[in-house]
């Protein structure tokens, strides 16, 4: 069983009408490894993510979690496997420990084992002290930790975390992030999913990353490194219209909007001289320039962004 | 998504509906209603024994049975040109019975039925023959009178042989100002 | 169920446990549910209501000065205790049955919906087909409860305030009151088949719209619609197909050569409805993307 993968995906594809959300994604993820879906909004990950929890079915491919499928097993696919999808939800009028004991009910669950491990969650994402608070009174980031803790009630192999730190604050961010590490580091094998490059480089062996549904990029963050480019500059112009554009005539740089606002560059440094040479003889007025991502970060946006119009 | 989700599952039932109940009419259309003459005309009288029995027994009358009443019925719905089945305010039934007290000038009594689809129906009584909507009983009480109007019910799949009952209706005279409501 | 402990790193962090997920049975998922009922207002309400309606409406009948005519045996609610229940029963059948089973069956699928929680129970042990039972049993026992205490507390307060006088049953019979306590009862007993047809019209109207508000109005409006093309002469053949039918077969109970009848293919024609519904509600279910949430 050692040698059998957590995730197994192959050739899944969902359609809406004429829309692919999910092109032919295959996927795989061994044990123990802690593996990461990297996209912006809308490429598709969450369609993904659900096809493999069974929420949704693919009009294609196949998945198989530790060597089984929905097809030859049931629910059972699901035996070793946790997690949630967006921002988890609960039933607003019960308590938090009544939401995790109706959950352990559904996984079989119930009676004193079952009281001592909702315990034991709730102590490791640390809301004991609310626990006997309706969830409808909980805030964003508590529900996230509280999400964390029913999906470790199933004490699973396999994490899947959709966006973990999706909506929280600075301190909640850091918190949830912090969790999300000590997880990975007790031996389960983790799948996370996120648009941040930042969240994912920390933490993940192995990466895949989508766009339009599509997998633009797939191997290790230590390979996807390697091909990092040069160090992204965010520019802003008095006319980003125009200094975008402008890019469009010189190939050694890659100019795309940002996600807030101005513009991304990146290239080798002579190259960038070059550009923004270019920018101010233009007549562009030039209002800050400066390094703003980190390699990797460059690429992602490189990958995922380069020939679509950035929506924000 | 949810409306035409919505809009499609209620177009579906109705057109199904629309398709079931029409076929069903078409089938059973030589089937008929199971408010039928013979129907009335044998669960009117055993009603209307019945409660002129407890009308009896308020009054301090005895010596009445269901046996001695021997009521019966003919019933019609709108006059002649209706067919004889099928709810409506407009059945008349004619009933004969025997109580030696109340003679029957006429020959019988009309009842009018307001007969509803449930296969149950509300009877009024001539009030000549039965008395008015209140009694006075033998402790010298007001009453409502049992026979004044009543409720009753029959089986959809009882005998609908004819019962063979004919009343003839007593000759149509000139309206009084007495008779006019 | 299993508690069986599986092997862990020995240097494991604290997260992980020794619990294994196991298979819960469609009792289990029907306790949760359950669970989740009594935490809310709504059902309490409805059940409250049940309890406390019938005494006002017997308080109030009783001081009617003219007793309502128009139903079956609203006449006789001030000679006997027995007729009360009966009039209430007849009155309930049109609107109100439909609408107390609708107030939990029209959301028990749709407020999963409204909470987004479809995918937090579905990424779980339990599969759709034990979510989809459990949930219609709730529905169901929820209905049968109403029904119990509905009747209860009209019979107790009908006889308490009113009597136990001997009853005029539908054929000017003459019941005696042990009689007509059993023959109310039984009545009341046979809105449960119909009753039970609404509660899975219900549920499926909760399932295809996912709104709660669809699925307590619609049936409510269904059972209105039924009650007229049912009063209606001339298609009187549609009448054994209308769910609201069956909420009558209770006069052949009354009559004095009692009459079975009606509550038989009133009982096939809920049971046809229910395994209808049921089915179109289960495959709906059983197919559906869950993509919101």
């Amino acid at each position: 069983m050692d040698d059998v993968l957590a995730v197994d995906a192959v050739g899944l594809t969902k359609r809406y009408g004429s829309l692919t959300a999910v092109d032919a994604i295959t996927l795989k993820v061994a044990r123990g490894e802690v593996y990461g879906v990297l996209g912006p909004n809308g490429a598709g990950k969450t369609t993904f993510l659900r096809m493999l929890f069974g929420l949704i079915r693919p009009d294609a491919g196949s998945i198989r979690l530790f060597g089984q499928s929905r097809d030859e097993v049931g629910t059972r696919v699901l035996d070793h496997v946790a997690g949630f999808i967006e921002s988890p939800k609960f039933y607003p009028y019960l308590s938090a420990r009544r939401n995790l004991a109706g959950l352990a009910r559904l996984d079989g669950l119930s009676g004193r084992g079952a009281a001592h491990r909702i315990e034991e969650v709730l102590e490791v994402v640390d809301l004991r002290d609310r626990a006997d608070d309706r969830v409808g009174g909980f805030s964003f980031g508590m529900r996230q930790r509280l999400g964390v803790a029913a999906s470790l009630l199933r004490d699973p192999q396999l994490l899947v975390l959709d966006e973990p730190a999706n909506g929280l604050d600075p301190a909640g961010m850091r918190d949830m992030r912090a969790l999300v590490k000590r997880l990975a580091a007790s031996g389960l094998t983790v799948l996370l999913s996120s648009h941040d490059m930042l969240e994912v480089e920390e933490i993940c062996d192995n990466v895949t990353i989508m766009r339009s549904g599509s997998v633009v990029y797939h191997g290790s963050i230590a390979d996807l490194r390697e091909r990092a480019p040069a160090q992204g500059h965010s520019l802003s112009t008095d006319d980003d219209e125009r200094a975008h554009a402008l890019a469009a005539t010189m190939p050694d740089v890659s100019v795309v909007r940002g996600a807030e606002g101005g513009l991304v560059v990146t290239g080798a440094q002579a190259d960038i001289d070059r550009y923004v040479l270019a920018v101010v003889t233009a007549g562009i007025g030039l209002r800050s320039l400066g390094i703003d991502e980190t390699p990797l970060e460059s690429l992602f946006f490189l990958l995922t962004e380069r020939t679509t119009e950035v929506t924000t | 998504m949810l409306r035409s989700n919505l809009t499609r599952t209620i177009l579906s039932l109705a057109v199904v509906a629309v398709v079931v109940a029409a076929l069903f009419v078409v089938q059973h259309r030589s089937g008929g209603s199971s408010i039928t003459e013979a129907r009335l005309e044998r669960s009117l009288p055993t009603t209307f024994s019945h409660l002129y029995l407890q009308q009896a027994d308020l009054l301090g009358r005895t010596g009445l049975t269901m046996k001695s009443l021997d009521a019966r019925a003919d019933c019609d719905k709108g006059g002649p040109t209706v067919a004889n089945s099928g709810p409506g305010a407009d059945w008349i039934c004619l009933m004969t019975w025997n109580d030696p007290d109340v003679p029957l000038p006429d020959g019988s009594g009309k009842f009018e039925l307001n007969v509803h689809s449930n296969d149950c129906y509300t009877a009024g009584g001539p009030s000549k023959l039965v008395g008015l909507v209140t009694i006075v009983d033998r402790r010298g009480r007001e009453v409502p009178n049992p026979v004044f109007e009543f409720d009753g019910c029959f089986d959809p799949n009882g005998d609908d042989t004819p019962t063979g009952v004919t009343i003839v209706p007593p000759p149509v005279t000139a309206p009084t100002s007495a008779d006019a409501r | 169920m299993t508690t069986q402990s599986t092997p862990t790193h020995a240097d494991a962090a604290p997260v992980v446990g020794h619990i294994t997920a196991g298979r819960p049975g469609v009792l289990g998922v029907f306790a949760w549910e359950v669970t989740k009922l009594a935490a809310r207002a709504r059902a309490r309400w409805t059940l409250l209501v049940c309890l406390a309606a019938p005494v006002v409406l017997v308080v109030v009948l009783k001081g009617q000065q003219r007793p309502p005519k128009d139903s079956l045996f609203g006449r006789y609610i001030h000679e006997s205790g027995w007729a009360l229940p009966l009039l209430i029963l007849g009155f309930a059948a049109q609107w109100v049955l439909p609408l107390l089973t609708a107030l939990v069956a029209g959301d028990i699928f749709a407020n999963e919906d409204q909470h987004g929680t479809w995918k937090t129970v579905l990424t779980r042990s339990a599969s759709r087909a034990q979510l989809f039972w459990a949930k219609t049993l709730t529905a169901m026992a929820f209905a049968l409860v109403v029904l119990v205490v509905l009747a209860a507390s009209t019979m107790l307060s009908s006889v308490l305030i009113v009597g136990h006088q001997e009853l005029v049953g539908l054929s000017g019979q003459l019941v005696p009151s042990a009689t007509a306590a059993r023959l109310v009862l039984a009545s009341w007993a046979t809105a449960a088949p119909p009753l039970l047809a609404f509660t899975a019209l219900a549920i499926l109207l909760s399932v295809r719209s996912r709104s709660p508000a669809v699925g307590i109005a619609a049936p409510v409006v269904i059972g209105m619609v039924m009650q007229l093309v049912g009063s209606l002469g001339g298609i009187e053949a549609l009448r054994p197909l209308l769910l609201t039918t069956p909420f009558e077969a209770w006069h052949g109970l009354l009559v004095e050569h009692r009459f079975y009848g009606p509550l038989v293919s009133g009982a096939i024609t809920s049971a046809v409805w229910c395994i209808v519904a049921l089915t179109l509600a289960f495959t709906s279910l059983h197919r559906r993307d869950i993509t919101e949430g």
